[in-house]
């Protein structure tokens, strides 16, 4: 899939293989969206089937195909990596891949071991098979940035929850007898939330940050050392919690401790950036760090003053974080492809990164969001407000599906009628 | 200072007039957008022409490869010498709009060539060439001129 060489000709990959990986979490994200509504307020009660089904269409679903989405946009740049034949193979993992989800959300309805074993041989194969890959060539870098390392451990421990997750399915699907089940899951859901999805994002902002929208450096005590720290304390939690019950409150404490003084840190880049234009990417950005900053406050005070409405908080706030700086990156991402790719075949007519998706669209997107997440906040204190939320979710991911349906059109309309002049260098399959 | 913190430095140095150019165009004062957007189009193609006539070839004599990184980057550059070339036709016609699109596909267009320099070209020129020719060729690169 990949092919390191030093460097890549591409700034990009073919823009079908981010598209359609955009593409599949922007359906899942739908899907979030129809089940609040079928789902109401069970949600927030973490013990129910309702809870686990919403948080894995949420977080694997749709999440983990945008971040796929968003790798295989920078990797090339970050590591050198340069993706070969990679639309086949990109169809070939996400097939599978996404049919995996929907096993897995059926089997977590039912409870029938034939679709959790079957959903654990698809996803274990596909998530397992891109991070070796990634991992792989990561890893094969002669000179690490803060970025690049950073994402390294975040896609170890991509690695390691999900073989945390098959230990889980086998033992749902009665494989095995599952000794320390609990263990294992308190593993799993924190390398899931803090090693992949905190520290990928972590990662990906001390080049984003930094370089898009041009501030001061991070300072080394969080960009050199923050992405190890974490890892190192998931793993101290986790191996601990064998042998010490009061392990994870020790850890949890310190590792939001580090999640603060980052998200604290990037408010205030993010203030300190010499570019001006606030758009909807920046205040996406600063979205997402309030919320962090909420979140990780939340969790210190459960730790001690345990309250039930205050994790369903934190629930929000922390889905209200990651999906954020996912719409943040999608609004980048998406209108570069375009115009890069067209550009870069040599049209004349080649649209503007604001024709693909114009600014005042991405800020409509960020007061949805905004909307969504205040609508599912009273719902927790008022019931009904939950179909709101329910609603606001589908019409935040149909917005951004639109906006990939509209991007591909233009783009295949481009190609289609757009005059271009015949460039020296080969441009890859689109 | 060794090349490669010499080069980077100028990357960020060209960004910062590049931002100050932006910022006035956003204020809609023109006659320094202008001037910062001068002064970035200047610094950004005497550096490229540092890399073009000097680094490069020093990079591609030590290692022998004409047809690897140093292609790809030079390139990229024709790349950005074309958005530096629509970015002063939207400047002259002061289309705000235009000009602020073009900057967005700009930044991340430099910055991920910028990227790719000081992570992989810098760092390998760095350890392959002998210490000589790197004092030798920081020197005729601070001497290039546009
Ligand atoms: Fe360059
Ligand atoms: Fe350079």
């Amino acid at each position: 899939m990949f092919n390191q060489n030093g460097l890549s000709l591409d700034q990009a990959p073919p823009i079908s293989v981010v598209f359609r990986f955009f593409l599949s979490g922007s359906l899942f994200g739908l899907l979030a969206g129809v089940l609040v509504l079928l789902f109401g307020t069970e949600i927030f009660n973490a013990d129910t089937p309702q809870a686990l089904i919403l948080t894995h269409t949420l977080t694997l679903g749709a999440m983990l195909s945008f971040m796929f989405g968003a790798l295989f946009q920078m990797l090339p740049v970050i590591a050198g990596v340069k993706l070969t034949a990679p639309t086949k193979k990109a169809a070939l993992v996400q097939y599978p891949f996404v049919l995996g989800v929907v096993l897995l959300l059926s089997a977590f309805e039912t409870g029938k071991a034939p679709l959790f074993i079957s959903a654990s041989v698809l996803l274990g194969g596909t998530i397992l098979g891109i991070a070796a890959v990634m991992l792989k060539n990561l890893l094969a870098l002669p000179n690490h940035s803060n970025s690049s390392r950073g994402m390294t451990v975040a896609l170890v421990s991509l690695t390691l929850l999900t073989l945390l997750a098959l230990y889980m399915t086998g033992t749902l699907s009665g494989l095995w007898s599952g000794a320390g089940y609990s263990e294992v899951k308190t593993a799993h859901y924190s390398f899931g939330l803090f090693g992949w999805i905190a520290l990928l994002i972590i990662s990906i902002s001390f080049q984003v940050i930094e370089m898009f929208y041009v501030t001061p450096a991070y300072p080394n005590f969080i960009s050199k050392s923050l992405p190890m720290r974490l890892f190192g304390l998931l793993l101290l939690g986790s191996i601990g919690a064998f042998f010490f019950a009061q392990s994870w409150f020790f850890v949890d404490i310190a590792i939001v401790i580090f999640l603060l003084c980052y998200a604290l840190m990037t408010l205030r880049r993010l203030s300190q950036r010499k570019r001006p234009i606030a758009d909807a990417t920046v205040w996406l950005w600063r979205t997402g760090m309030v919320l962090l900053t909420l979140s990780a406050s939340a969790t210190l005070t459960t730790r001690f003053y345990p309250v039930a409405s205050l994790q369903a908080i934190n629930y929000i706030f922390f889905a209200g974080f990651a999906l954020s700086i996912v719409f943040a990156m999608f609004y980048k991402i998406v209108p570069f492809l375009t115009w890069f790719h067209l550009n870069a075949q040599g049209y004349f007519t080649a649209p503007m990164m604001h024709e693909v998706i114009h600014p005042k669209t991405a800020m409509k997107h960020l007061y949805i969001h905004l909307a969504t997440l205040a609508a599912f906040l009273v719902s927790i204190y008022y019931a009904p407000a939950i179909y709101l939320a329910g609603s606001l979710l589908i019409l935040s991911f149909g917005w951004m599906l639109w906006q990939i349906i509209h991007a591909w059109e233009l783009y295949i309309h481009t190609q289609k009628t757009g005059e271009k002049f015949e460039m020296s260098m080969p441009e890859a399959e689109g | 200072m060794g090349i490669s913190q010499f080069m980077t430095d100028e990357h960020r140095a060209c960004d910062d007039h590049f931002a100050a150019a932006e910022q006035a165009a956003v204020n809609g004062d023109w006659e320094t957008a202008e001037k910062e957007f001068l002064a970035f189009s200047n610094d950004t193609l005497t550096h490229f022409k540092r890399e073009e006539d000097e680094l490069f070839p020093a990079f591609e004599t030590q290692t022998g490869n004409t047809q690897g990184p140093t292609q790809v980057m030079r390139y990229e550059h024709e790349q950005v010498k074309g958005l530096i070339g629509k970015l002063a036709e939207a400047l002259e016609a002061q289309d705000r709009d235009a000009y602020l699109s073009l900057c967005e596909s700009m930044m991340i267009l430099l910055q991920q060539h910028n990227m790719k320099e000081e992570q992989m070209l810098y760092a390998m020129c760095e350890r392959l060439l002998p210490p000589d020719l790197k004092e030798e060729t920081l020197n005729k690169m601070k001497q290039v001129e546009l």
